[in-house]
């Protein structure tokens, strides 16, 4: 047990230095007890995910808690989605997860079911204000492992002013796939190529899983197997066949060279189909006035697939030793009107209404709520956690399509490594 | 012109010996291997120990997080079922392949231009070591990155040429070039230790050479070569292993992903991925014993053959 210990923490330890991911340090207050004092301060460790625009909010959030709460110090760390999620992993191999963390909904059950997060039902936050159809979003077979900070829904986003540079009439709010496509076709061939009219949708996962629920098909059965077929998938990458290598859509070579920004957030791209919190990022990055949103394409007009999903959820480690401390900067950063303030919709429509009403949304901030409101009417409920390992076949998802666009893999080929893939994990963890 | 200095590896064992009493040598002893023992705790607890667990670990299913499940030899025989470890290990000895004999081409040559005494030598060597002090580094992965993008500076050159590549970073057929120069770029570490092989060689050999009216193609052949064979075997060895164990810049310019469509999957950055991405340490230590084993044969080879071709001094050929 020890040798093994000692293994995973040097493996954790050269690889993480090797790849120069700055180590999150664990924590390092060597006060036995749980709880500090204004004098002697407990410093929890808090890590999340985002790019400048959110790291900023963060800092500013943080010290609004640290002068809230004199006793507590926190000490904020972030890196890109991508790495995230393996610098969790060495940690957590080497019981050094810090005390609280952002996290998305992919990984619950990776980490819940094995232990590694605090059940946050033992501590005390605050979850009055919360819708109650939310909540089990982030529970697993009756613990609470997470609580939703922000909800998120899928959208499309657009440029208005590029939309309007090329001629082209804005979005009605409703179209189909066919309809979709002719305006991606659109965009690319009235500007030559200089603006494609957006990256390939069918490489999104959500967007795919949103596809199968336009077509009553759940992606996931309750007992962890594909609920879809091969067919199913390779319908879904034929939508955009006859747009690949044309202007409709960014080629592969310059999504690969923008990583780890978007094209769309670099103003190569006139849409992008992802969550509503982007929005504030995006305009971060590409500078634009404004941005909008219209829902996503559906071939069934009544049906458009849609939900709302935790956009992000904050969490604890199992092993933290300030239990109180992370729960009181949990509650505050889910519930604290004044922190809904800082995010906005950066992190999604606020999911507590105490924060959600103390928070005045104006500009774009107010197209992002008042989107999800427009969509109303065409939710349905939110999915469970995904399978164990759902990160990973995500994440295969992308890199298959992704080959799919450099020409790499045809159709049947990428659905046939993606499935061979999922399988093989869905056994592993069996 | 009296006595050269040898290039023998053994130089020292020719170095005046007494005979020593028994008791005094045992105190040697004790005393060496006291002096050796923070490092012998080290490498017992930091790499002989981890080593053991690991291959403990390669014959199971281990997710991180539970007690590992033994699986025999599942692990290795899926191996090569695995389209993605295939693929890893064509990137991987494609780059070894090419990198390596380029790199110490590059290193040699530059060594023999360097192996004069004209004014700033000293400034040419470091400046020409100096890639290799820093090109493992993060920051020169990024900046790599920048310049073999789209508009980048490679691009934009070869553009004035009228060669139209396009950024290289995004480009599977583009990317192992570039990674091949990043390596190539840093053979000052090669270079260094070709320099000091060179220098031992006698001038009186060229010398005599010269007078025998040999040109600089036969002296290289026939002088410089065989003599600093030892040299050459030395680096061929270390660099080769070495390229095998790329993993920093593989990292960093394909964001930690092995893209552009897999191009820059090299067998340390996946089973990192399988490793920390996909929670399979088994599997993954089942990748890094093979590697292990594959690196042990491929020394084993270089040196059964060096026998025909490394000339140590003192040697009958």
């Amino acid at each position: 047990m020890i040798n093994r210990r000692h293994f995973l923490t040097t493996v954790a330890v050269g690889t993480a230095s090797a790849a120069a991911l700055a180590a999150c340090g664990t924590g390092s207050s060597t006060s036995a007890g749980e709880t500090g004092s204004a004098e002697n301060p407990v410093t929890i460790n808090y890590t999340w995910w985002g790019n400048d625009d959110r790291a900023e909010r963060t800092r500013k959030a943080i010290a609004l808690f640290e002068e809230k709460n004199p006793d507590i110090k926190v000490n904020g760390n972030f890196t890109d989605f991508a790495g995230y999620w393996q610098k969790r992993a060495t940690e957590a191999a080497g019981g050094g997860l810090p005390d609280v963390m952002q996290w998305d909904l992919s990984y619950l059950r990776d980490y819940g079911q094995r232990n590694q997060l605090l059940d946050l039902g033992t501590v005390n936050i605050n979850t009055d204000a919360f819708e109650k159809s939310l909540l089990p979003s982030g529970q697993i077979k009756g613990k609470t492992y997470g609580i939703p900070t922000s909800t998120n829904a899928f959208a499309v986003y657009y440029d208005p002013a590029k939309l309007a540079s090329l001629g082209i009439a804005e979005p009605d709010g409703s179209w189909t796939y066919k309809e979709f496509n002719e305006f991606l076709s659109e965009v690319g061939a009235k500007s030559n190529g200089e603006i494609f009219g957006g990256t390939d949708y069918t490489g999104v996962w959500w967007m795919f899983n949103i596809w199968l629920r336009q077509n009553n098909i759940e992606a996931f059965t309750e007992d962890g197997k594909l609920g879809f077929t091969k067919d199913d998938m390779k319908k879904w990458w034929n939508q955009t066949a006859a747009l690949r290598g044309t202007p409709a859509i960014v080629s592969e070579e310059r999504v690969t060279q923008l990583a780890p920004k978007s094209p769309f957030g670099s103003n190569v791209t006139a849409t992008e189909v992802t969550w509503d919190n982007f929005m504030a990022g995006y305009l971060a990055d590409s500078g634009a006035k404004e941005l909008k949103l219209a829902p996503v394409p559906s071939d069934d007009p009544d049906n458009l697939g849609l939900f709302l999903k935790p956009s992000m959820l904050m969490v604890a480690s199992a092993k933290t030793k300030y239990k109180d401390a992370a729960a009181r900067f949990i509650d505050f950063m889910v519930n604290d009107p004044e922190v809904g303030q800082i995010f906005k919709t950066s992190r999604g429509v606020p999911a507590s209404k105490t924060q959600r009403d103390g928070t005045t949304f104006e500009g774009t901030d107010k197209l992002v709520v008042d989107y999800e409101k427009s969509i109303e009417q065409y939710l349905k409920d939110a999915p469970e956690p995904p399978i164990v390992g759902f990160g990973t076949l995500e994440a295969s998802f992308k890199r298959v399509a992704s080959d799919l666009n450099y020409g790499k893999l045809t159709i049947d080929g990428a659905a046939d490594a993606w499935f061979k893939e999922a399988e093989d994990l869905i056994k592993q963890n069996a | 012109m009296t006595q050269s200095p040898t290039l023998s590896r053994r130089s020292s064992s020719s170095a005046p010996s007494q005979p020593r009493k028994s008791r005094q040598r045992g105190a040697d002893a004790r005393a060496g291997y006291t002096f050796l023992l923070p490092w012998l705790l080290g490498f017992i607890a930091l790499t002989v120990g981890p080593m053991i667990s690991s291959l403990y670990l390669s014959f199971t299913n281990y997710n991180l997080f539970e007690p590992p499940k033994w699986i025999g030899l599942d692990n290795y025989t899926t191996l090569f079922q695995d389209e993605r470890f295939l693929q890893s290990v064509g990137v991987t000895v494609s780059y070894v392949v090419f990198g390596t004999p380029l790199k110490l081409a590059a290193a040699l040559a530059v060594a023999m231009l360097l192996n004069s005494k004209r004014r700033g030598q000293g400034f040419y060597r470091s400046a020409f070591y100096a890639p290799s002090l820093i090109g493992a580094s993060v920051s020169i992965a990024i900046v790599w990155k920048a310049m073999f993008g789209d508009a980048g500076p490679v691009d934009q050159g070869l553009s004035f040429f009228g060669i139209n590549l396009g950024g290289w970073v995004g480009n599977p057929a583009m990317t192992m070039p570039m990674f091949i120069l990043l390596t190539v770029w840093q053979f000052g570490a090669p270079m260094v230790i070709f320099l000091a092989g060179l220098k031992q060689i006698p001038a009186d050999l060229y010398e005599a050479a010269s007078m025998d009216g040999a040109g600089p193609v036969r002296k290289f052949l026939n002088i410089t070569w065989p003599m600093l064979s030892p040299v050459i075997f030395f680096n061929l060895l270390m660099e080769t292993i070495h390229a095998f164990q790329i993993f920093a810049s593989a990292y960093i310019i394909s964001n930690g992903e092995g893209g552009p469509a897999g191009s820059t999957l090299f067998y340390t950055l996946y089973l990192y991925l399988r490793g920390f991405s996909d929670f399979r340490m088994g599997y993954a230590s089942a990748m890094a014993w093979l590697l292990v084993i594959v690196v042990g044969i491929i020394t084993l080879i270089f040196f059964k053959t060096s026998k025909s071709w490394v000339h140590y001094s003192g040697d009958a050929k």
